[in-house]
């Protein structure tokens, strides 16, 4: 209750800042929108059904004069239903006879209603320079379904396109020329220059063509869920992208290299093509390699489910192959089908989406998911089969 | 006094013939380029309203700023309603062989390759190219100035222009009827891709002003032939005496 109120003390007086950095600003000139968005969830494993709803409500605060913008959003989510969770019970036996019975609490987990701020930012740009401080969106990466580049964020692969959360940093655009910027970040972490990361970009586009060059040293976290013990070691990623055409057919390619300090570098990176045929439907391919991941899903442990989940690994598995098909059905009616594979392991799931504008205003996703492979497997069916139904309000 | 009258008649047939022959001599090039020019101004600013009326009859309004540059060889829009696309940009460069959109929840922005020119922007009956390319009556296609004809109560000239070959558009045949007296189009009409005699779509153009000096139909509406649902796109407001700077049309441009 406490952290909620420091919260609104915290969102109240970061309005309150914003609008003293913007001259003449007043109450009338702050653009307030979002959504809410009721999600329901069906989940079917081993016999057992279980129902895990939640409603989230996103409050966005922007204002935006001559070449100064505050903007924030607020998020406060509720969860019924089934809050409480064991992750041990997602993995095999075997793994769950890894982990020593008076160390098995530690893997519960409650989904706590929340209220926190997302994003809060100030944004000063002239004509070829834009300087953000703040809370703020950082979206690294062409790939459509995961991103070797990006290490602020984690995707979700059964729901890609979904907003992320907010990260802290002090970010630096430039536009050297047309079709060519740098991107400096700062992002602070305990606030010592030495473990802060330190991000440069450059991005130039070349014909039909978008070349990125990515740099990033920062602190990397890897958690030993045996032990219960974070190691924290340099980590220096290069990375690079591009976007563009083939043969009529679009196409990318993201990759980066780690050089660790302590653990093993590693490689990973993300190919993909994409077409859009003359009646409207669109074909997705993505091939995912990280060389963290494993070959062989009979040493998968622990460590590699866990932080797969918490985002500290890409993926848990080596190689993974990504499609998807999309169709407009009508003006207002989408279909898709994601299917992602394992190549490891052999293991698939197959999400179909059915995205529906049913008012001007209200967006409605019904998303199956359907797991294949058996025990152990990356993508098996112990993890539940499931159903949501998600919609959005936006106001 | 009679020879005076007659030597008048003479000069007044005589370049009355010329003058004729001056008109019946207009090719169909030089119409399209007209048009094509008259459609496209070096600079606008826009406050454009785009309404959908799917097959079932529902409504669907979008409000959104359009700004060109380079005769349209450049655009950009950024919606501003409603909320679910407020803030979501699309850049279009090289008369929209060049697509970028930007989401502003996650920040990103995505590179669309060439066949998405062919998609339907926001589900309405507008592809991207037909939004974002300025010059295709000109570059994509081979003009034929078929003759003169009333349509929606204006003498027009009827064009024909046939698909360049190994040209990937998305139309093999475009019908046009140009005002005569100001080259602006009244209804355009686009053949499928695939089969130069079915009618995909026809676009009517009307309620034309002069703003800033420069004809301007103030609406147009799409009818999708095929799906039988159509667009309209109102100006509500535009402005052509601008200097729009370059950065606008830029990744900088799309997050601003």
């Amino acid at each position: 209750m406490r952290s909620k109120a420091s919260l609104l003390t915290f969102v109240v007086l970061s309005i309150m800042v914003g609008l003293l950095v913007m001259p003449n600003a007043s109450a009338d000139d702050i653009d307030i929108y979002g959504y809410f968005e009721p999600q329901f969830v069906f989940i079917y494993r081993e016999g057992e059904s279980y129902q895990m709803n939640s409603d989230k409500l996103r409050l966005d605060l922007n204002h935006s004069r001559g070449g100064v913008e505050f903007g924030s959003d607020l998020i406060y989510n509720i969860y019924y239903g089934k809050r409480n969770w064991n992750l041990l019970d997602f993995f095999s036996d075997e793994i769950r006879a890894e982990v020593p019975e008076n160390m098995r609490s530690y893997f519960l987990v409650e989904f706590r209603d929340t209220l926190y701020l997302d994003n809060v930012y100030l944004r000063m740009s002239n004509s070829r320079i834009a300087c953000t401080i703040g809370k703020q969106q950082i979206s690294l990466g062409t790939g459509y379904f995961s991103n070797p580049i990006d290490v602020f964020n984690s995707k979700d692969v059964l729901d890609p396109t979904y907003e992320q959360p907010g990260q802290n940093g002090a970010r630096v655009d430039i536009l050297l020329r047309d079709r060519m910027n740098v991107m400096l970040l700062y992002s602070p972490v305990e606030g010592d220059w030495e473990n802060s990361g330190k991000l440069i970009r450059l991005k130039v586009g070349l014909g039909h063509f978008d070349f990125s060059a990515t740099g990033y040293e920062f602190k990397d976290y890897l958690t030993d869920f045996y032990s219960l013990s974070v190691t924290g070691e340099r980590r220096r990623l290069g990375g690079f992208e591009f976007v563009g055409e083939l043969f009529s057919l679009g196409v990318w390619f993201e990759g980066a290299y780690n050089f660790m300090e302590i653990s093993e570098n590693f490689y990973e990176f993300l190919v993909g093509t994409d077409y859009t045929f003359e009646s409207g439907l669109y074909v997705l391919f993505e091939y995912q390699r990280n060389e963290r991941g494993k070959t062989n899903y009979e040493n998968y442990n622990i460590n590699d489910w866990l932080r797969f989940y918490l985002g500290e690994n890409k993926t848990i598995s080596r190689d993974q192959v990504y499609g998807m098909i999309s169709y407009p059905m009508t003006d207002l009616v989408n279909l898709q089908l994601l299917s992602i594979f394992c190549v490891n392991d052999g293991s698939a799931a197959v999400v179909p989406v059915i995205d529906y504008n049913i008012f001007e205003n209200v967006d409605i996703n019904i998303m199956g998911n359907i797991y294949t492979g058996s025990e152990g497997k990356v993508y098996n069916s112990r993890l539940g089969n499931g159903l949501l139904m998600r919609a959005r309000v936006y106001f | 006094m009679l020879k005076k009258f007659v030597l008048i008649f003479v000069v007044v047939l005589f370049f009355g013939l010329i003058a004729n022959d001056e008109v019946s001599e207009i090719t169909a090039e030089e119409i399209i380029k007209t048009m094509t020019e008259t459609l496209n101004p070096e600079q606008s600013d826009a406050l454009m309203e785009m309404t959908i009326i799917t097959t079932g009859g529902q409504e669907r309004t979008f409000v959104y700023r359009g700004y060109s540059k380079n005769k349209g060889e450049k655009s950009l829009i950024k919606y501003l309603e409603p909320g679910r696309v407020k803030g979501q940009t699309i850049l279009m460069l090289n008369n929209a062989n060049d697509i970028w959109t930007y989401f502003p929840k996650t920040k990103r922005v995505r590179k669309l390759a060439t066949h998405a020119k062919k998609q339907k922007v926001q589900g309405s009956d507008f592809s991207y190219e037909d939004m974002g390319s300025s010059d295709e009556f000109i570059d994509d296609y081979n003009s034929v100035l078929i003759g003169e004809e009333q349509k929606n109560e204006k003498l027009c000239y009827k064009l024909e222009l046939t698909r360049k070959e190994d040209l990937d558009v998305s139309y093999s045949r475009l019908v046009i009827w140009a005002e005569k007296d100001t080259y602006m189009p009244v209804v355009i009409s686009y053949y499928h891709e695939k089969d130069s005699t079915l009618l995909e779509k026809e676009l009517f153009l009307s309620d034309v002003e002069t703003i800033d000096g420069i004809l301007t139909p103030m609406k147009m509406v799409m009818y999708n032939r095929l799906d039988n649902t159509e667009t309209s796109m109102v100006t509500k407001e535009v402005t052509y005496d601008v200097d729009l700077p370059d950065n606008l049309f830029t990744e900088m441009g799309m997050k601003k």
